[in-house]
This record gives structure tokens, sequence and C-alpha cells, in this order.
């Protein structure tokens, strides 16, 4: 009986001992789930305020950076006749532009803004631009088949994230393998195809570029590692933010990468140049260059052919000799005034006679 | 200086100049001097695959004689660039050159004299 109560009692203790492990159980799992939060509130408010120092610093960065490549626009073109001067200038210019691919790739994944380009850029010039960002461009070639330009908002993010993909396929295959970039017309819009003769990626690799470019929020700066690998977190984020796509999933032709930016038609310009083919047909749309006069070629032009004795066979002049050419059609609807024209002809006349009687006369390059 | 934002503009040259000579070394200036002419060939086709300046050098070229100063000019390139640009061209073929025209020669002191007390004995 007694021994009976006991056990009754020692199954009820029992319950409730139970009953407090559970209701302990419970309140660990609340209070972790609380800790991870704060964690988590912790780290992404660290984050945040991480990215808003780097943000105005790379602010700054990008600022001074732009402004060296104005100086050395300026520069270039003051120094252009020196030639060792130019060319020293030009890898100072070099190593400018890499830095500052640098700070605003950074700034991308901070939240920060690229910079915008007023004025609506080829397809090709975009993809030379993205060329010029990354330290081994001598390796790239960039081969366009059709003429189109970017609207002024997207040339800025396309070229950076090209320059990324182009840092990678030059950083990730043999020195001196060349790496191509190719544009094409899609359906849908345009791709910048850019292959290398690398090794290929890994599939652990390439899992991490697809998650990186496939981003649709803020990306964990301190998760790129130790250095950071900045490249794919940048294409994902401006590829977002801009509405293009990057993929870097395929295997080149040479065995390498194969990584495309697709370009959809909306930041496509409306107006595209004149093809490069057609260039030299239209008139400029620029003031025509005050040239001058051209002087009647002799020889070359009318040479079409020898005879069998060996002798050139000559052309029949189309029309009368004239030094003065009639005015292009470039030019017809400013007339000059007459007093220029007078002068002009003068000129000419001065030029033609001098061409009659000097023999330094050049004609082609066997005469170098 | 601006921050960067949404709005700033981005200013400085897009496609630097060493990725147009691609990082290839520079004539001597002494090749084509800054007051060389250049013309284009008579019956050219420009090169397979040429670059918007060569195109633009071509479509500048064709009218007539340009000084090599004038073409980096137009072009908006340094003189060391277009220089180089055009010595290509130049080797295939496609320019035409000639030395600078001489200039007009002095006239001494005296004979400026004379003119100026002619001028003034007409108009005084």
């Amino acid at each position: 009986m007694a021994l009976r109560r006991t056990r009754k009692d020692l199954e009820a203790g029992l319950g409730e001992a139970r009953g407090d492990i559970g209701q302990l159980h419970a309140h660990i799992a609340a209070l972790t789930a609380q800790h991870q939060r704060d964690l988590a509130d912790v780290r992404a408010d660290a984050e945040a305020s991480t990215k808003a120092v780097l943000k105005s610093a790379m602010g700054t960065l990008q600022s001074l950076a732009e402004e060296q490549q104005v100086l050395l626009d300026n520069l270039l073109k003051k120094y252009g006749d020196t030639t060792d001067v130019l060319a020293d200038l030009m890898t100072v210019d070099h190593t400018g532009s890499q830095f500052s691919r640098r700070a605003k790739g950074i700034s991308v994944l901070c939240g920060g803004w690229l910079g915008r380009r007023e004025r609506a850029a080829t397809v090709y010039d975009v993809a030379r631009s993205a060329q010029g960002r990354i330290k081994d461009f001598d390796r790239v070639s960039v081969h366009s088949q059709v003429n189109v330009s970017l609207v002024g908002k997207a040339v800025e993010p396309v070229a950076v994230v090209l320059a990324e993909l182009l840092d990678n396929a030059t950083n990730y295959s043999a020195p001196g393998t060349p790496v191509e970039v190719n544009i094409q017309a899609v359906p849908t819009g345009l791709c910048f195809i850019v292959d290398d003769a690398g090794l290929g990626m890994d599939q652990e690799t390439k899992d991490r570029a697809a998650a990186l470019l496939s981003v649709d929020g803020p990306v964990d700066i301190t998760g790129l590692g130790d250095p950071p690998r900045f490249g794919f977190a940048v294409c994902g984020m401006l590829a977002a933010r801009y509405g293009f796509a990057v993929s870097v999933g395929s295997v080149s032709p040479y065995g390498g990468v194969r990584a495309v930016i697709r370009v959809p038609e909306s930041l496509l310009a409306a107006d595209a140049p004149a093809p490069v083919a057609d260039a030299q047909d239209t008139a400029s749309p620029e003031a025509p260059p005050q040239r001058l006069a051209p002087v009647p070629v002799v020889g070359p032009s009318h040479v079409v052919g020898t005879t069998s004795g060996g002798l050139p066979k000559r052309r029949r002049r189309g029309g009368p000799v004239t030094v003065v050419p009639a005015l292009d059609a470039g030019q017809e609807g400013t007339p000059e005034p007459v007093s220029e024209v007078t002068a002009s002809r003068l000129g000419a006349f001065a030029r033609g006679t001098q061409l009659g009687r000097t023999t330094n006369t050049t004609e082609g390059p066997d005469n170098k | 200086m601006t921050s960067p934002g949404e709005e700033a503009s981005v200013t400085s040259d897009f496609v630097r100049s060493y990725v147009i000579t691609g990082g290839r070394s520079l004539p001597a200036a002494d090749d084509l001097a800054l007051h060389t002419l250049v013309t284009l060939a008579p019956e050219r086709t420009p090169p397979l695959g040429a670059g918007p300046e060569v195109m633009a050098i071509w479509q500048l070229c064709a009218g007539g004689y340009l000084s090599v100063a004038e073409v980096a000019g137009h072009l908006g390139l340094p003189v060391g660039v277009a220089r180089l640009l055009l010595t290509d061209l130049f080797e295939q073929g496609h320019l035409l050159r000639r030395a600078e025209p001489p200039r007009a020669q002095n006239v001494d002191r005296a004979t400026l004299e004379k003119v100026l007390n002619g001028l003034q004995s007409l108009i005084g």
C-alpha cells in the first residue's frame, strides 16, 4: 500500500519534471531564436554601418579618380607630340583606370553610384572602355557585328560589368592567351560574349558565381573572402539595378569560360549612329574642317594598268584640271564670304605654283 | 569636387588612348611631323575591321591635305596617338603625305619700311 503510494508520487513527480524539462526546452529555443535574431540584427547593423562608411570613402576616391582622369585627358593632349612623355602618361592613365574600376566596384556593393555618362556610346566603345580598365588589356580583342549604342545611363554600368568579366577572364587563363569579346544582336537586344582559353570553372565556383549574379538585394561584403572577390557580386548588383543579365555558366569555344552580358532593347539607344561602313559617305555633322585645296594628283590615280610594253596606261582625265575644288556637299549650305574665297583661291594658286616648282613631293610609302 | 550620386556626370574620355593604340609603342615624332600634310590615296577602300578612329581619319583626309596636327585636333586625340594611326594607314599605302609647304620668305626690314613709307605718303 505504502509502496503503491510512493510509486504514484514518483510518477507524478516524473510527469512534473518532464513538464518542466519541456518548458525549459521551449524557453531555451525561444532564447536561442532571440539570440539569433539579435545577432542577425547586430550583423546587419554592423554591415550597414560598414557599408555606409565605405560608400562615403569610396565616393571620395571615385571623385578623385575621375578628377585625375580628366587631368590626364588634358595632359595627354598637351604632351601629345612628345612621344616619351605621352607613353609614360599612358601607363599612368592605365593604372588610374584600374584604380577607378576598383573604387567603383566597392562603391556599388555598398549601395553607391557609378556616375553617369550623358551621352550614348556605341557597344564597340563600351567594350573598349571596359578593356582599358583591366591590367592585361592587350590580351583582349573586341569584335562587333553590330553598330548600336547603349543609352547614357547604361554605358557605365555595362562597361564596369564587362571590365569585371574581362578581369576574371584574363586572371584565370594563362598569360598570353587571348580573350575575346564578341558583340552580337539577339532578338531581345544584344549580347556581349566574353570567351577565354583558361581551365574553366569548377562546380563550386560556378555555384558561387550563379548565386552572386542573381542577387536580389544587398550583398554581404564581409562574406566575399580575403582578399575579397568583388567581381561577380558587382556584376550581379549592377545587372539587377539596371535591368540587364549576366551569366557565366557555359564553356567557351577555347575550353575556358564563356561569360555573357545580355542587354535588353530598352537600354539600347533609339537613334543608332551611322554604321561604320557608311561613315565615309555621310557628311560630318560637326563643322567641316578647313582643308587645304586638294592638289590634282599626278600619276597613281590615273594609271590604270600597264601596256604590253611595260609603260603605264593612263586613264583619261574626267574634267578640266583645277586646283580649286568644287565645294563639297557638306559645305554648300554655308557659302564663304567673297574675301575668303578670293583668299583661298590665291592661296591655292600659290600652292599650285609652289608644287610645280618644288620636288619634295612624296607619294605613297615607296618614297618614305 | 562633386560627390558621385546617380546624377553626377562622368566626363573623362570614355575610351582611353592606350586602348586605341592597343598598347603598342608610339612612332617617333619625326616620322610624321606636326605640320606634315596627309591625304587619302586615290581609289582606296578602308581596311577591314577599321575602328571608329581610323574611319574618322578616312573621312577627314578624303577631301584634301590636312596636317597631322589638324587630324589629331579633329579626332580629339593626343597627337602621338593620331600619328600611330596615320603611320599604320601610311604603311598600308592608304595615305599620301608631303612636307609642310615652305613658309613665305621674310622680306627684309628695309623693304618693309619702304612699303610703309610709300603707304603713308599715299594715305597721309
